[in-house]
């Protein structure tokens, strides 16, 4: 209530210009919406170098608890100063009302990162159009989405869809959080707080891997252009992942927990297989060596079935001794039309070995490049988990895991095999 | 003088109870006397999800075989089925330290200690031990006691199972005032009684598809060298075929057993099928081709999973016998064609042993049952022999001490 709009830019531009000397990367933060501004101030209690933080709602209650400096408030024409209420065109209204106020705030700046949870007014509405603003003026814009749980409603998870639509259109690059994935992590017993803060640790996790690859000393160095070169055209669909690893085998152990990462698994395929570009990332502290950057490149180019190219990137953090972080970013274009289930090679586990428990994915993945690319698997982007209603008979019992696929859904719908009726 | 005991096997299957009840004289020969069994409703998944249900259709199915049999069962096995069985393989190896390097029996016993001591994560207990044989200075051996070697080396295939699962199963027998005597799992009973011994010693794989899953055992060299559940079974094809056809489910159970196929051919394309079959009016056709497309899809990708989790195991090299198929779904029409092509070995339906000559009980869906009384037959011949107890029987007893 207390913000004053006027002084607000010719205070901040100056700031903007004056902290970063040339050639310096101008990254911004921007939380749209309440799931955004909350995002951001979680952010805000890491110390991120030569990063701005802005938050932008449409409801001047949730600005004013915000402790980030730079705050606006939009759409004082439209809302006036009340939330839209759950209704997107009441959020793209006030974001089109707002128009050069907006493009004064991602002027200049080389990176964006979009933090909107999609489903509400402002989020779902207003995203789109600052995207939309920011990659004109020449930004690379990443969003991160939290997306709501299906339990919200019908009306909430299609206001979502059609909004990841647009963004996924305007962004070079959509990170999809939804909130079912998520929170499957989250025991039963963890407070609110707890679970919310989960969700924030993703979009966390992803801004500060992003940022560590372009500002940390690189082994091998992953530069803003780099990233800029690798998503340029946007209209991809996105995915990313990490995992994290310590101790004796920190390696082994961030391999696996990549692999278990909630986001790389698409309920109706299982795990992302295939990808166009790729971007890895690993974090490690200074006793990374040479060798295992190598394995690890090894194993994760394989993994993903890396079609066009993959880019490297090993950047060291003084306190991340015995730790390894790993992060992927990738973008799925043009999903594989071939069609069967590829059986995988006979002697994916050798013999005299123990076998995985049952249920969980097994360790042996199939050798990716020996085989056509395996099918059925329309990538599509993650999708709102609705299988429950597939499941037919097997609804409410435990879900049966193999590979990451759900076995209980049936076969022909994970294959995508056209069944005519009648 | 003759001794005659009335022994009962039990298996708690996702379609139904079979109880078959059988009496052995002096331990030696078996007369299947009785016979039982109650569709069950309380299972998914090979798994309990109503437990007062599964007892009222066991009891029942206890009841009926009793009376068929005219006698009350005295000695009970039990199978046990599900997605929580899994197994590992463990070595345990000692060196031989006694004189001159003979292996002593106390050799033998710490190379069997040591296989054995992995320790369970809680909520876990052991089923099976099974022994795959020894190993004296890295040749295998069928017995090295009294032989010369510095290092023996002895092999186990070990059954886990969920401890809580496991006492469920055998709360529900003892609700009827039964103890259980031994349990065995699923695969192990019918893949004893389908294989030959000839079959066991080349390399056999025996893949019991039943309604609520899948159990394997693969023979090598006459010994169980892995077992193994996939949970995906005949309700998984009843399924798939409600949802991609939009039928209920009780029609999409009598759909697949009548016209389910499990290869796509030429002539499905214009065929059609009637969803009841029982000429009534308004019944619905459907397309021969959309029925065997989802279940050619589900049982391919079942077969994949089987090769996955074999590997190199299941090659024509090492298993030169095949696949044994057997359990309800086996009776889907061209389903060796489909698994023969899937594998890559050759496929064959099981075949009850000659003994079993009631033409109902050589049905695939009492292979188990029948295996378990082969299972106790065997049980007892050995125990007569004083070739001491198993394995199981041992463990038996401190899951006894659990009840009482």
């Amino acid at each position: 209530m207390t913000m004053e709009q006027t002084g607000f830019f010719s205070e901040q531009d100056p700031l903007v210009n004056d902290q970063l000397p040339d050639g310096g990367l101008r990254i911004k933060i921007i939380g749209i919406g309440g799931a955004g501004t909350n995002a951001v101030d979680r952010i805000k209690l890491e110390d991120l170098e030569q990063v701005h933080l802005t938050v932008i709602d449409t409801d001047s209650q949730v600005l004013s608890s915000s402790p980030v400096e730079e705050s606006f408030l939009l759409g004082r024409t439209v809302t006036r100063g009340k939330s839209a209420g759950g209704s997107a065109d009441k959020g793209r209204q006030a974001a089109e009302s707002d128009i050069e106020a907006l493009r004064e705030i991602v002027r200049g700046v080389d990176l964006v990162f979009l933090l909107s949870g999609l489903g509400g007014g402002t989020g779902s509405g207003a995203a789109p159009v600052l995207a939309e603003l920011a990659a004109s003026e020449g930004a690379l814009v990443i969003a991160f989405t939290p997306l709501p749980f299906q339990r919200e409603g019908t009306a909430r998870c299609d206001r979502a869809r059609k909004a990841l639509e647009v963004l996924q259109k305007r962004c070079h690059a959509v990170i999809a959080l939804p909130n079912d994935l998520i929170f499957r992590q989250v025991d039963e017993s963890a407070t609110l707080m707890e679970a919310f803060a989960m969700a924030d640790k993703w979009i966390k996790l992803g801004v500060h891997s992003i940022w560590s690859m372009l500002f940390n000393t690189g082994l091998i160095n992953v530069d803003f252009s780099t990233l800029q070169c690798a998503l340029a055209e946007p209209g991809g669909r996105t995915l990313f992942g990490t995992g994290y690893g310590k101790g004796d085998d920190f390696l082994d152990q961030a391999l696996q927990d990549l692999e278990n990462c909630p986001l790389l698994q698409l309920p109706e395929s299982g795990f992302v297989k295939d990808t166009d570009q790729l971007i890895l990332n690993l974090t490690g502290g200074p006793d990374l060596t040479m060798g295992m950057v190598n394995k690890a490149m090894d194993a994760l180019g394989s993994k993903f079935n890396c079609r066009n190219s993959m880019i490297m990137g090993a950047s060291i953090d003084g306190s991340f001794y015995n730790q390894l972080r790993i992060t992927i970013m990738g973008t799925i274009r043009h999903p594989s039309l071939t069609k069967g289930f590829a059986p995988v090679p006979a002697a994916s586990i050798p013999p005299n070995q123990p076998l995985a428990r049952p249920l969980k994915p097994a360790e042996a993945f199939p050798q990716a490049e020996t085989e056509p690319l395996p099918a059925s698997r329309t990538q599509e982007e993650f999708p709102f988990p609705s299988q429950e209603e597939n499941r037919g008979l097997f609804e409410k019992t435990l879900r049966n895991l193999y590979e990451g696929m759900d076995l209980d859904i049936p076969t022909y719908l994970r294959r995508g095999l056209k069944i005519s009726r009648g | 003088m003759s001794r005659s005991k009335i022994v009962g096997a039990i298996e708690i299957g996702t379609a139904k109870v079979v109880v078959l009840v059988a009496e052995m004289t002096d331990g030696r020969s078996m007369n299947i006397i009785g016979r039982g069994q109650s569709t069950n409703m309380g299972m998914k998944k090979g798994e309990i999800t109503d437990l007062s249900a599964v007892s009222d259709c066991a009891h029942a199915a206890i009841l009926a075989a009793e009376r068929s049999a005219g006698s009350e069962i005295d000695h009970v096995y039990l199978s046990l089925s599900g997605g929580h069985l899994w197994g590992f393989r463990n070595s345990g190896a000692t060196a031989i330290t006694g004189s001159e390097n003979v292996v002593t029996a106390r050799d033998v016993q710490r190379a069997v200690e040591n296989a054995k001591s992995k320790v369970l994560e809680p909520g876990e207990v052991y089923i099976h031990h099974i022994r795959n044989g020894f190993i004296l200075d890295g040749k295998p051996v069928e017995n090295p006691l009294s032989r010369q070697g510095s290092h023996l080396e002895v092999q186990y295939w070990h059954v886990i199972a969920d401890e809580q699962k496991v006492k469920d199963h055998i709360m529900v027998i003892n609700g009827f005032g039964l103890d259980v005597n031994d349990i065995v799992i699923s695969s192990l009973a019918s893949g004893s009684l389908l294989a030959t011994e000839e079959e066991k010693r080349q390399g056999v794989l025996v893949v019991d598809i039943g309604k609520g899953g899948t159990d394997f055992v693969l023979y090598r060299g006459r010994r169980v060298v892995q077992t193994g559940v996939i949970p995906v079974g005949g309700d998984h094809v009843t399924n798939d075929l409600s949802l991609g056809l939009r039928v209920k489910s009780k029609f999409a159970e009598g759909l697949k057993v009548r016209s389910a196929m499990a290869m796509v051919e030429k002539e499905d394309r214009n065929k059609k099928v009637p969803l009841l079959g029982d000429l009534s009016i308004g019944d619905s056709f459907h397309s021969q081709l959309s029925i065997n497309k989802i279940t050619h899809a589900r049982l391919e990708e079942l077969f994949i999973i089987l090769k996955n989790r074999l590997g190199s195991l299941l090659t024509r090299k090492n298993l030169p016998c095949g696949v044994i198929l057997t359990g309800g779904v086996s009776k889907t029409p061209l389903i060796s064609d489909l698994a023969e092509v899937t594998l890559d070995v050759p496929v064959a339906l099981g075949e009850s042993p000659e003994w079993v000559r009631h033409k109902e009980l050589r049905e695939p869906e009492y292979a188990t049952v029948l295996g378990l009384l082969y299972n106790a037959l065997h049980d007892q011949q050995e125990e007569d022999r004083g070739e001491g107890k198993r394995e199981g029987r041992r463990w038996l007893r401190k899951m006894a001490g659990l009840f009482n």
